[in-house]
């Protein structure tokens, strides 16, 4: 699989697009204009939107024409992945099984991944991760890291 | 003389041993955050925000401000010995500084880019003592119009002198003012573009976004091309560093340029990315020996990292005298300088004395802990750098995802950090600038304040950008600069292609 620079290009633009269209939809609510208090407060962002919108089709049509042509070969796609993946599952499981155990598996999955073999060496630095969120953020700053439904029907 | 003696008072400040203790962990961990790919500054430094909450602002600031300058200096350490930068504000760097070392000079190609950092710092610490409460002075006279005004000439200059597509620059710069805008409303109470989230009425963090975009984000740009650290010999030999340094002044002509044009391009909200390759190539075309540029040409180390650093730290001048920040990640400090009850801009010169005294103070002290520092520790955070990447990259994943949730322990919030990792990795790979939209998010509430209480005064007329001569220059300056690009497009297709281009 590839990626051309012009789809690339293109998905950008749509996306910033997209979010000053739902900008500029969002800030009619708020009214735009002129009125007793003075500037209404929807003006502001009404300006913005239309502003990411307007550069956005400049963008998209400029990036169709000008882009080069492949900037994302099989070999960058599958190391993206091999990062981003396990990133967002890790993120995505923080609410169910709570922030230390996702860091935990989270470390102990990347490195057992990498090193085949041996697995005490990821088993003892995923519970080292644990440990030292917990050290510093929990005790040392006392900032409370989520737990997630897990620490709430364990209790912790 | 009177800057003189508060800048003696700061001293006074900043040369406690608490402070001293406070500039060491600083700069120590600037550099760790500068050599690791995927952390950068603005990273670092907001990750520190909310353990400086019960500090004093002046040591808070002190701590901040010497990460800042402990990560410029890591930035140059990868670009030269790994051919890495570990800041984009250091990829020019790498032209030169990477070849020196390569041809078995390593310690010359460090001792010059520090020695030369350290003389930009300087010289923007020495713009910065002179010139910041002066430039208070006079905008203690301001009104919103000129405020308007001036954060307008800053947010055109991004788009006229960035040097990325201004299109481009225009549309990061107007989302980070969309998300600014996400929550409550300072001016009416009412709540405005919250897409139907609940939750989104607390606003949108610029930590969230900073650890977005320039955590997950250069995470993803550092995974793709995979890395072939190749090993040059990181041992620093003391008296090849003082014959570099001794041998610096040679090169003063460059030096001076090089400074000039980096803390115009700090005080200008250009930032020290651009102002590095701007100087860079400023050096190539100026230089007698332009032919050796790119083989490690000492000139071509000199030029990148005098600016980068002249910019760096001028880059707080406008933020101390007028609260419009010259950097993304100066733009973080004074999101942290709000966060501690404090009012960035000229009244600080006032009611703050010693929190800005202290702080310009610091500056100068900082950066010569940082060449310490850093030159005493090259060998081991070269030695980090062989640590292989997909150790680094979960623990980075794991900061930036606590450092998101900790703003307001809010789980939304990492979700949306992930968000804009990915538009972090998007905008990276497309040039399109990340800077613009970071310090958008964090002044664009100001910026539109300014704007409606102008409104209020002149009864919804436009007329009263043009009503006195400070304010009418200040925005034609702007629109000058954001038509700059195109004046530039139209002159070079009329003037026909000369034949031998240099």
């Amino acid at each position: 699989m590839m990626v051309s620079g012009r789809s690339l290009e293109a998905a950008t633009a749509l996306i910033t697009g997209a979010f000053g269209a739902a900008v500029v939809v969002s800030s009619l609510d708020n009214g735009i204009g002129w009125s007793a208090a003075g500037v209404e407060s929807g003006t502001f962002p009404f300006i913005v939107g239309l502003v990411i919108a307007a550069g956005s089709l400049f963008n998209l049509v400029q990036g169709w024409l000008h882009a080069r042509a492949v900037i994302l070969g099989p070999s960058e796609l599958r190391r993206l992945g091999k990062l981003f993946v396990p990133a967002a599952v890790y993120v995505g499981v923080i609410p169910l099984i709570g922030i230390y155990p996702a860091s935990a598996f989270y470390v102990f999955g990347t490195l057992a991944w990498h090193r085949r073999g041996s697995l005490l060496l990821p088993a003892l630095a995923a519970i080292g991760a644990a440990l030292a969120l917990y050290l510093i953020f929990e005790l040392t700053f006392q900032i409370s890291l989520p737990r997630g439904a897990l620490g709430t029907i364990i209790g912790f | 003389m009177e800057n003189l003696e508060a800048l003696m008072h700061g001293f006074g400040i900043a040369l406690s041993g608490n402070h001293i203790f406070l500039m060491l962990i600083g700069v120590l961990l600037g550099i760790l955050v500068g050599v690791l790919p995927g952390l950068g500054a603005p990273n670092g430094v907001s990750l520190l925000l909310p353990l400086t909450f019960g500090m004093q602002p002046v040591s808070a600031i002190i701590l901040l401000s010497s990460m800042y300058w402990g990560a410029l200096f890591g930035g140059s350490v990868t670009s030269i010995l790994f051919n890495i930068p570990g800041e984009p504000s250091s990829v020019a760097t790498t032209f030169d500084g990477y070849p020196m070392a390569r041809d078995g000079r390593p310690t010359t190609a460090l001792a010059t880019a520090f020695g030369s950092a350290a003389f930009g710092a300087l010289a923007g610490v020495v713009l910065i003592t002179l010139s910041a409460s002066w430039v208070a002075q006079v905008a203690l006279a301001f009104g919103p119009p000129e405020y308007f005004a001036v954060y307008f000439l800053a947010f055109a200059s991004f788009v006229g002198m960035g040097g990325s597509p201004p299109i481009k620059t225009l549309v990061s710069l107007a989302i980070g003012f969309a998300l600014a805008a996400v929550g409550i409303d300072t001016v009416s109470g009412s709540v405005r573009l919250t897409m139907g989230i609940d939750e989104l009425v607390k606003g949108i963090s610029f930590v969230v976004a900073v650890m977005g975009l320039f955590g997950i984000g250069e995470l993803l740009i550092a995974v793709e091309d995979e890395f072939h650290v190749k090993a040059i010999s990181s041992k620093v030999e003391w008296r090849e560093v003082f014959r570099t340094l001794a041998g610096l002044p040679r090169y003063s002509w460059a030096l001076l340029r090089s400074a000039a044009i980096g803390c115009w391009m700090g005080i200008t909200p250009g930032g020290p990315t651009a102002a590095s390759f701007m100087s860079y190539g400023i050096a190539k075309r100026l230089s007698p020996r332009h032919a050796n540029f790119g083989k490690g040409e000492p000139e071509g180390i000199i030029a990148p990292e005098t600016a980068d650093h002249a910019a760096g730290t001028s880059a707080l001048l406008p933020m101390l005298s007028l609260g419009i920040p010259g950097s993304a990640t100066a733009a973080v400090m004074m999101g942290g300088l709000m966060i501690w009850g404090l009012n960035p801009g000229p009244m600080l010169f006032v009611e703050q004395k010693d929190f800005v005294w202290g702080l310009i103070a610091s500056m100068y002290l900082g950066n010569v802990v940082a060449v310490v520092l850093v030159l005493l520790t090259v060998p081991i955070f070269a030695a980090l750098m062989r640590v292989p990447f997909f150790i680094i990259a979960p623990v980075i994943v794991i900061i930036c995802t606590v450092g998101a949730y900790s703003v307001s322990n809010s789980y939304l919030d990492v979700m949306l950090m992930m968000g804009f990792g990915v538009l972090g990795y998007l905008f990276k790979k497309l040039h399109y600038p990340l800077a613009p939209l970071v310090l958008a998010i964090v002044i664009g509430d100001k910026a539109e304040d300014a704007f409606r209480q102008s409104m209020l005064m002149s009864r919804g007329s436009l007329g009263i950008f043009f009503a006195k001569p400070l304010v009418t220059t200040l925005i034609l300056l702007g629109a000058a600069l954001l038509l700059m690009p195109l004046i530039w497009r139209t002159i070079s297709r009329m003037m026909p292609r000369s034949p031998s281009t240099p």
